[in-house]
């Protein structure tokens, strides 16, 4: 890239390259239009594409098992009752002392079957501290009869919706649980029906019965728990800032926490949500890779012409003494401009409509009335744009990479213009 | 050795007038080439030797190989056999990166057309071989804008050449030339798009530079009109320097 002295005429190749991409004024702007355009529609699409997927984590991850849960080894892949946690806590005191920037939820599941006279299903059996478990925010938004649960309920439950149309009950009906228990016996407890809710979510309206932590309990002792150990069969922590997932995990396993319990991040709790995020991912980076090969095409295009238009110039320059890298650097330069320019008004345009949607958010209300719901979460018929600093690291990354390299071979061409041919064209 | 004068010089030489020391010596210097299915022999064992300060035209009909010759003598092109010296160093046994070194210290162009980069203003350009030459700022522009005086466009310094006549650009051109000291410069029919009256001032401008500098011209031609001004008159026919 030196002169044959061995020097970069750095100023004068920022000079003529900036000078020559505004040689043909009008080619450049609808250049810069096309890019700019492209990578705004580029940077909304992912806007509201990662604020859905945000909103559904979030949503999955409040109704769910928080950011990271602890339980018992094994728990996941086979959640027996008997799995429980003895010293449930202790435990939490264990992880309250911690400093955790968030909240601490003990909780019950318990896999049942829930029988009237109606009718019996298989239920998740769910018990919380009504009054402060984040699933309370969410749940009891959603009631369509009857009331929210108390603590210390020893027989309350709130049910879905579908749940209660299957057990044919309503508010202030009976239902009778039956648990198996570790030496094949059966444990039963009879409830009764607080409230009906309704999340929109199938997985949640259909097979989710809620109570307080005290009912729950009842179905450990029978497998042998100690109540004043106040057994669970897991913690749920909620981060207040969510992208400190990784270092409280690494934290709370650093922790001497009883044997046989293990912590789990959110995506291994809920592995389908992951699949779908990464699926749905999958789509946007399609019409990105569409996005960006016009994009590529519309710099080449650019750039490539200005090239060919200017070969005896390129021979004059190389005649005078420019060595062959220089050009070549000037040509790169060129494109460099042109994509710095485009970003510029890209960012521009993109980061209007971010703003815009991540303050008022795109209504899809017509189309969802309820929020969408879809592996085991739901996304709320408001989304709310949302950027990352890595998002945008990312697609602004991108496009620099894919312009430069656009304008690669044009300024390969350039690097082989001889003097001698050029001038005779 | 093939010679042929003029009024002015009343000598007809290959060689340069005796006392001068040679810049540029061709020997045996001949050019071939393919053009489709043809080959073409451009230059056909040239012998020329061009002494320092002389202000020399290069005349001859279309297709005589004016220019293969000055592009050999400019480091543009490489012979096919033969050898070109210019200030003692041969350029036949030059690399690419060499001759381009060579061309940006030893050699100023003025070519015919298309002399100028179109998006720098005259004082750019006339600075543009000196920054590749690697001078201090301050002396580029000194320099640049000594030599825009000298052509008489100090006040075009900051136009762009879109906005100059052809017989402004040419000066320029000359200036970019002279400005980069090389010790010789070559200009390629630098009068075929004037008008004859800017055509007669771009010649005594460059043969007032000449005196004055003590700057080598080779410049090629095909106008008869403007051979008046030259001091040494080399005619080309068919490849060959012609016998006077």
């Amino acid at each position: 890239m030196n002169t044959p002295d061995g020097k970069t005429p750095w100023k004068s190749l920022v000079r003529i390259s900036w000078r020559s991409l505004w040689r043909n004024r009008r080619r450049t702007y609808i250049t810069l239009s096309g890019i700019s355009l492209g990578f705004a529609l580029t940077v909304f699409f992912i806007g509201i594409g990662d604020g859905g997927h945000n909103n559904m984590i979030r949503n999955a991850v409040n109704m769910g098992d928080g950011h990271l849960t602890i339980q018992r080894e094994g728990y996941l892949d086979a959640p027996m009752n008997h799995l429980f946690i003895a010293q449930g806590k202790q435990l939490e005191q264990q992880l309250l002392q911690a400093g955790i920037p968030g909240r601490v939820a003990p909780r019950i599941q318990l896999q049942v079957l829930a029988s009237t006279s109606g009718n019996s299903i298989g239920a998740a059996l769910t018990g919380i501290q009504p009054e402060t478990d984040p699933k309370t925010n969410q749940l009891k938004k959603g009631l369509v009869t009857g009331e929210w649960l108390t603590t210390g309920d020893p027989q309350g439950v709130v049910v879905g919706a579908r749940m209660a149309e299957k057990l044919k009950v309503k508010t202030g009906s009976k239902i009778v649980l039956m648990a198996g228990s570790e030496g094949g016996g059966t444990n039963t407890h009879l409830v009764r029906v607080r409230g009906v809710f309704r999340t929109g979510i199938e997985e949640y309206d259909s097979f989710v019965m809620i109570s307080s932590l005290d009912m729950a309990q009842a179905f450990l002792v029978d497998e042998g728990a100690n109540p004043a150990g106040r057994p669970v069969t897991r913690v749920a922590v909620f981060l207040d800032d969510e992208s400190a997932m990784g270092l409280w995990k690494a934290r709370l396993k650093a922790l001497s926490l009883p044997a046989g319990l293990v912590v789990l991040d959110w995506q291994e709790m809920m592995p389908q949500l992951v699949s779908f995020v990464a699926f749905d991912n999958i789509g946007n980076y399609i019409s990105l890779v569409f996005i960006f090969t016009m994009v590529a095409f519309g710099i080449l295009n650019t750039i490539m012409m200005g090239v060919l238009e200017r070969t005896r110039e390129f021979g004059l320059l190389r005649a005078l003494g420019m060595s062959p890298w220089a050009l070549f650097t000037l040509v790169v330069m060129e494109t460099f401009w042109l994509s710095l320019t485009a970003l510029a008004i890209g960012w521009v345009l993109g980061g209007g409509l971010h703003a815009y949607f991540a303050l008022w958010g795109l209504d899809m209300s017509a189309m969802y009335p309820g929020g969408m719901a879809t592996s085991g979460t739901v996304m709320d018929s408001v989304i709310y744009s949302e950027l990352s600093g890595a998002r945008v690291g990312m697609l602004t990354g991108l496009i620099l990479g894919i312009t430069l390299l656009s304008g690669l071979y044009p300024a390969y061409r350039a690097l082989r213009v001889t003097p001698l041919q050029a001038l005779q064209t | 050795m093939n010679t042929q004068t003029t009024e002015a010089s009343a000598q007809s030489f290959s060689q340069p007038m005796a006392g001068t020391k040679p810049l540029v010596v061709m020997e045996g210097v001949t050019k071939r080439y393919r053009q489709g299915d043809v080959m073409v022999e451009a230059l056909r064992g040239v012998n020329l030797t061009l002494a320092e300060g002389e202000f020399s035209a290069l005349v001859g009909p279309s297709g005589s190989g004016k220019t293969t010759l000055l592009n050999m003598i400019g480091a543009l092109d490489k012979p096919t056999s033969g050898r070109v010296s210019l200030n003692g160093t041969d350029l036949t046994q030059l690399s690419g990166a060499k001759l381009s070194a060579f061309r940006l210290h030893q050699v100023g162009f003025v070519f015919q057309a298309y002399n100028l980069v179109p998006v720098l203003t005259a004082l750019e350009n006339v600075a543009f071989v000196m920054v590749l030459q690697g001078r201090p700022p301050k002396e580029i522009e000194q320099r640049a804008m000594h030599y825009l005086e000298r052509v008489e466009l100090a006040d075009l310094a900051h136009r762009r050449p879109k906005a100059m006549s052809g017989g402004q650009q040419q000066r320029v051109a000359v200036a970019r030339a002279l400005a980069a000291e090389p010790r010789l410069v070559l200009a390629d029919e630098p009068t075929a798009n004037l008008d004859t009256h800017t055509a007669f001032d771009l010649l005594d401008l460059m043969h007032e530079l000449n005196r004055e500098e003590k700057m080598t011209f080779l410049f090629s031609t095909h106008d008869q009109r403007v051979l008046e001004r030259a001091s040494r008159v080399i005619s080309l026919h068919d490849g060959k320097i012609e016998e006077g």
